[in-house]
């Protein structure tokens, strides 16, 4: 599904993708507050990170620990992929054809990168909205791949908010005003905790 | 009727601004107008008016045409250095015409490049200026003509109210080099080597390909001309005065005007080498293995149907392998082509095995398609290669390890301050 933006790409040399951020599950589910740039319908989506980034893709490396069909005539697939801070909720449907076939064929538990893009949804009015990630690729990988991300992860997260801190950018202002009760110091915490599951 | 009290209105108005027009012609203009064409006398005395501002360059102000030449004018024509000539001016230069080119229209008298010691400019003398033609090599003074811009490039115009003095002037003129990564529009002088050379994508074109030096690589294109010779590939040259074109925010070099030397020495040349870590995020159809067309010098990636878009079905395609795909490192997205050998040692898929693949296997080509992919997607490695076009050209890439001293000095970095 992802070609018509390759192909935009090459004609449009000013035609960047939206990088995947690096966020750990404890920051990427207290999201709130989810935003489009620009008027366009095809303008990108966002969700604004607590640590005051905003993030129109991501990528994750965890252990996928579930996984579950759901739907008979819109069939989809659900799963959980769990890192050293909490757990992701992914899913694929049939938008995401490749995806989905990926993650059938894929058994639990399993080591595996995704990215995809993350959007708040509410499973009615009354509760509170939940993030998941729809999956553009997933694929198994090693444990080694899975510590490295946790050092980059560890290491964007700490850039976001030694960034936050000097509290000057666009997205830290709109975080601030999002979510007054969140301090993203608690994530240098987290990031420790991450790094210190990391066995050498 | 009497004509020459207008025509002398009108070159009463041009001669304040330094032009010489001739009456006789303007009131030939204005009869014409008048009793051939029925015009009314204000209205041919404005559209003959008119018709010298375009020639001149001076912009119409106003509909009356009264207030308009004059003022056009006012700035004066301020004798400049080259360097310092910029778009909508009326200038004095004095300079040394250093390249003629040939007229790209039968409306141009004489096209080259005129420089001083300050920088060099392209000018352009249109046919109905009736200037004397310059020489190469010889200085002159010309007063009273106009920079403009012509494809975003400044150009001087000379016009029937330039005036053109040979001086006697016989400085060597040392042309100020530049790097690669300094040019800008205009004319520019480099020192650099011929790092590549392309097969020509046009009859009329001698050769083209890339010129480098230690900052950086640019374009280059030689039309053929009489008398204009290629380039050795891997030599190194001083090009002088060569046309700086940009194109689609990309600068290019026409080395058609340039005077250009062979010198000795090496240049060790940065060709963009970037080197980009993060991770793979996709892979992009048209990775794995692919056919290209067998016909010298094409080299395209052939369709499923052993189609090339030139050359048609060719079934005795050759086999290559290639990864296209978006590196990731969490900031920004690199585009990166990798190429054969460097898919081998990163996936551990010969060509061969990849060939055996395509040519038994139920799936075919897509077999080896997801095959690498599932090596590939969501592992960190570090590409080395060219950037062009944002597309890094990876020739060399390597699995990122993990480092346990990058693991020690976060943890410091994360439990530090709290």
């Amino acid at each position: 599904m992802s070609t018509p933006a390759h192909e935009m790409g090459r004609k449009d040399a000013s035609f960047e993708r939206e990088p995947a951020r690096r966020v750990f599950a404890s920051e990427l589910r207290e999201c709130r507050y989810q935003f489009k740039d620009g008027e366009d319908e095809k303008s990108p989506t966002f969700v604004l990170l607590p640590t005051g980034e905003r993030c129109n893709r991501v990528f994750i490396v965890g252990t996928l620990t579930e996984k579950q069909r759901q739907g008979d005539q819109n069939m989809f697939y659900r799963g959980r992929v769990v890192d050293p801070t909490g757990t992701f909720f992914i899913m694929a449907g049939s938008y995401q054809p490749e995806a989905m076939q990926q993650l059938a064929k894929i058994e639990t538990p399993a080591f595996v990168a995704v990215i995809g893009k993350p959007s708040l949804y509410r499973k009615d009015e009354a509760s509170s909205p939940m993030i998941s990630i729809r999956v553009e690729s997933i694929n198994v990988v090693d444990k080694e791949t899975r510590d490295l991300w946790v050092l980059d992860t560890a290491e964007h997260t700490l850039d976001r908010i030694e960034a936050f801190a000097a509290g000057t950018g666009v997205d830290v202002v709109k975080a601030k005003e999002q979510y007054p009760t969140i301090d993203p110091v608690t994530y240098r915490k987290i990031a420790y905790d991450a790094l210190a599951q990391v066995k050498i | 009727m009497d004509f020459s009290e207008a025509a002398d209105r009108i070159s009463r108005k041009f001669s304040k601004s330094g032009q010489t027009v001739d009456q006789k012609k303007i009131e030939g203009k204005l009869r014409r107008l008048i009793e051939e064409f029925g015009v009314q006398p204000a209205e041919a005395e404005r559209s003959v008016t008119n018709e010298l501002n375009k020639e001149f360059n001076i912009p119409v102000m106003g509909a009356g045409g009264s207030a308009g030449s004059g003022g056009a004018g006012s700035g004066g024509t301020a004798e400049k250095k080259i360097a310092d000539a910029a778009p909508g001016e009326w200038v004095t230069i004095e300079g040394k015409i250093v390249a003629l080119a040939a007229p790209a229209s039968p409306a141009i008298a004489q096209s080259g490049i005129i420089a001083d010691d300050s920088g060099a400019l392209r000018f352009v003398a249109w046919a109905k200026a009736n200037a004397p033609a310059m020489t190469q090599g010889s200085w002159y003074r010309i007063e009273s003509a106009v920079v403009d811009e012509f494809k975003g490039i400044a150009s001087l115009k000379i016009h029937s109210g330039t005036t053109i003095k040979e001086i006697e002037e016989d400085r060597a003129l040392m042309p100020a080099t530049t790097s690669i990564g300094e040019l800008h529009p205009g004319i520019g002088s480099i020192r650099a080597k011929v790092v590549q050379e392309w097969d020509a994508s046009h009859e009329r074109m001698l050769q083209s390909g890339l010129l480098g030096d230690e900052t950086g690589t640019i374009k280059f294109v030689i039309w053929k001309e009489p008398g204009k010779e290629s380039l050795a590939p891997g030599a190194v040259y001083n090009i002088f005065y060569a046309q700086v074109d940009e194109y689609n925010g990309r600068l290019s070099l026409n080395l058609n005007t340039a005077m250009v030397m062979q010198e000795e020495g090496d240049i060790a040349v940065n060709g963009g080498e970037a080197a980009v870590s993060g991770a793979i995020v996709h892979v992009a159809p048209g990775s794995g293995i692919i056919k290209r067309c067998p016909v010298e010098g094409c080299n395209r990636a052939l369709s499923r149907q052993n189609y090339c878009p030139v050359h048609e079905i060719q079934l005795k395609f050759v086999y290559d392998m290639r990864i296209k795909g978006w590196l990731d490192d969490g900031e920004k997205t690199h585009s990166v082509l990798l190429q054969r050998d460097v898919v081998e040692s990163l996936t551990g898929i010969s060509l061969d095995a990849a060939k055996e693949i395509a040519e038994n296997n139920p799936l075919g080509m897509d077999e080896v398609f997801l095959q690498m992919r599932d090596k590939v997607l969501g592992r960190y490695i570090t590409c080395h290669g060219r950037e062009i076009d944002n597309r890094v050209l990876v020739n060399k890439c390597e699995p990122v390890v993990f480092e346990s001293e990058k693991h020690t000095a976060l943890l410091n970095r994360a439990g530090g301050a709290s």
